[in-house]
């Protein structure tokens, strides 16, 4: 029975080592990027395009910005995936997105919210019946 | 049965126990706040409340004493939405064009009409995630032509707090426009903020049933058109408006007309007014018997002079409602 031998040849090592290196650094890199806090950034739009003045907020806290003049934003803090960022504008659909490992820009275009614009008054004026003139 | 149960307890007197003096204070410190981060200003008026009730209520209160109506925007939309009442796509279109300039007057000027209004207590009670909707459609005033109501013309809002769903009406809580000079006057009227559905039910007809929160005796679209005209101050001092229900009656002379309410405080009797006009005069006068019973109240009025009677309500000095009645010969 032929015994087989477990000891490596000094380029056997090298290699290895090399392969558990790169394991060991991809696993690193997979578990940085989850817990990684990165900042984000991005671009938010309307039916007329750049959209400036939306808020963006972190839900369940006070943390936000506000997009510029071409309505592109970054976002204060630094946001790890599972962040949620809420996109609000007064007229349009909020919407949510949830950071994940890829996130980094955000381009988003916000959809008016089709609510029909109706009003009538109150008054205090009493009524009066119509009275044919006699 | 439980579900019947909510529908009629969904009211303010749910929350006798909370005292709103905390929130009406969060939202009177807030006064003046703009509209540029509705996520902000919601995080403003509730961080520092620790109830959905008395966080939705500095939100409504904010928003009542905050935005003014628009009788400019007001009037145009009911012209336009006439105009193109038998043309879908024109009225659609419209309501595109009008919609993007109301909210940009609303972000702007903080001016608005109902659905706006609506719109704002919701997206700020959804920022702070609390259920609310706006409801769409039919409201009653003293001088809304029934005879064109034929468009839904107004918005309020339905809120679910302690997983029961309350309304209320946070354009005509605000104040009211005097439609000479279109002048809008700021005056919160606090019988609107979670009021009773039944008394809702007298002037608010929404399209979608479900916003009665109302388990029986749903009126047909008729019967609110007949229902009696009741006015702001109606919330103020009422809990239910039981009778009568239709606005006119046809009586015999020395007939009489009976009125049921449900108080929302005992009053005394010299307070209760009935004032008639018949087109050539009006008078104040006491109804022919009041009986007040603890919270109760029931009127009767004998009718002896034939005539077509406009007959208004009045509690101290608070109009509440009005009815016609046309006396006739036997």
């Amino acid at each position: 029975m032929k015994t087989q031998n477990f000891t490596l040849k000094p380029a056997n090592k090298t290699f290895t080592f090399i392969a558990i290196f790169m394991v060991a650094l991809f696993a690193v890199n997979a578990s940085y990027s989850q817990t990684n806090e990165r900042t984000i950034t991005g671009v938010v739009s309307n039916e007329d395009g750049p959209l400036p003045g939306a808020n963006i907020t972190l839900e369940g806290t006070n943390v936000g910005a506000v997009t510029d003049g071409n309505g592109e934003f970054k976002f204060p803090k630094k946001l790890k995936s599972g962040d949620v960022l809420i996109f609000s504008y007064l007229g349009y659909e909020t919407q949510k997105i949830i950071i994940d490992d890829k996130t980094n820009y955000i381009t988003l275009e916000l959809t008016p919210d089709m609510v029909e614009m109706i009003g009538d008054l109150d008054t205090n004026t009493p009524y009066k019946t119509k009275r044919r003139k006699s | 049965m439980f579900f019947l149960v909510g529908f009629l307890n969904a009211q303010v007197s749910n929350f006798s126990d909370i005292d709103f003096k905390k929130a009406d204070s969060v939202a009177l410190s807030n006064h003046g706040e703009d509209l540029t981060s509705l996520p902000e200003l919601s995080f403003k008026l509730t961080a520092s409340l620790t109830t959905d009730v008395e966080r939705f209520r500095a939100i409504y209160r904010w928003v009542c004493t905050n935005i003014a109506n628009d009788y400019g925007l007001y009037l145009k939309n009911n012209r336009k939405r006439q105009r193109f009442k038998d043309d879908s796509l024109k009225l659609e279109e419209w309501n595109t064009k009008f919609r993007r300039k109301l909210f940009k007057k609303l972000q702007k000027k903080k001016r608005t009409i109902c659905t706006g209004y609506a719109y704002l207590v919701k997206s700020l009670a959804n920022f702070a995630n609390i259920e609310c909707e706006i409801v769409q459609g039919y409201g009653r005033v003293s001088t809304t032509n029934i005879k064109t109501l034929d468009l839904p013309n107004h918005s309020w809002n339905a809120v679910k707090l302690n997983g029961k769903w309350y309304l209320c009406d946070p354009t005509w809580a605000s104040g009211i426009p005097k439609p000479k000079t279109g002048k809008f006057h700021f005056k919160y009227n606090d019988g609107f903020f979670l009021a009773n559905p039944k008394l809702f039910a007298v002037n608010h007809f929404p399209i979608e049933s479900r916003w009665w929160l109302l388990e029986d005796n749903i009126p047909s679209f008729e019967q609110f058109l007949n229902a009696p005209v009741i006015y702001g101050k109606a919330y103020k001092n009422l809990e239910l408006h039981n009778e009568p229900q239709q606005m006119h009656h046809n009586i015999k002379k020395h007939g009489k007309v009976t009125f049921a309410y449900v108080l929302k405080n005992s009053i005394n009797t010299e307070d209760v007014k009935l004032l008639l006009d018949d087109g050539f005069d009006n008078s104040k006068t006491s109804p022919t018997s009041i009986s007040i019973n603890n919270t109760c109240l029931k009127l009767e009025h004998q009718f002896n002079k034939t005539g077509f009677y406009d007959v208004h309500l009045y509690l101290g000095e608070d109009l509440i409602s009005t009815y016609t009645v046309e006396v006739t010969n036997n």
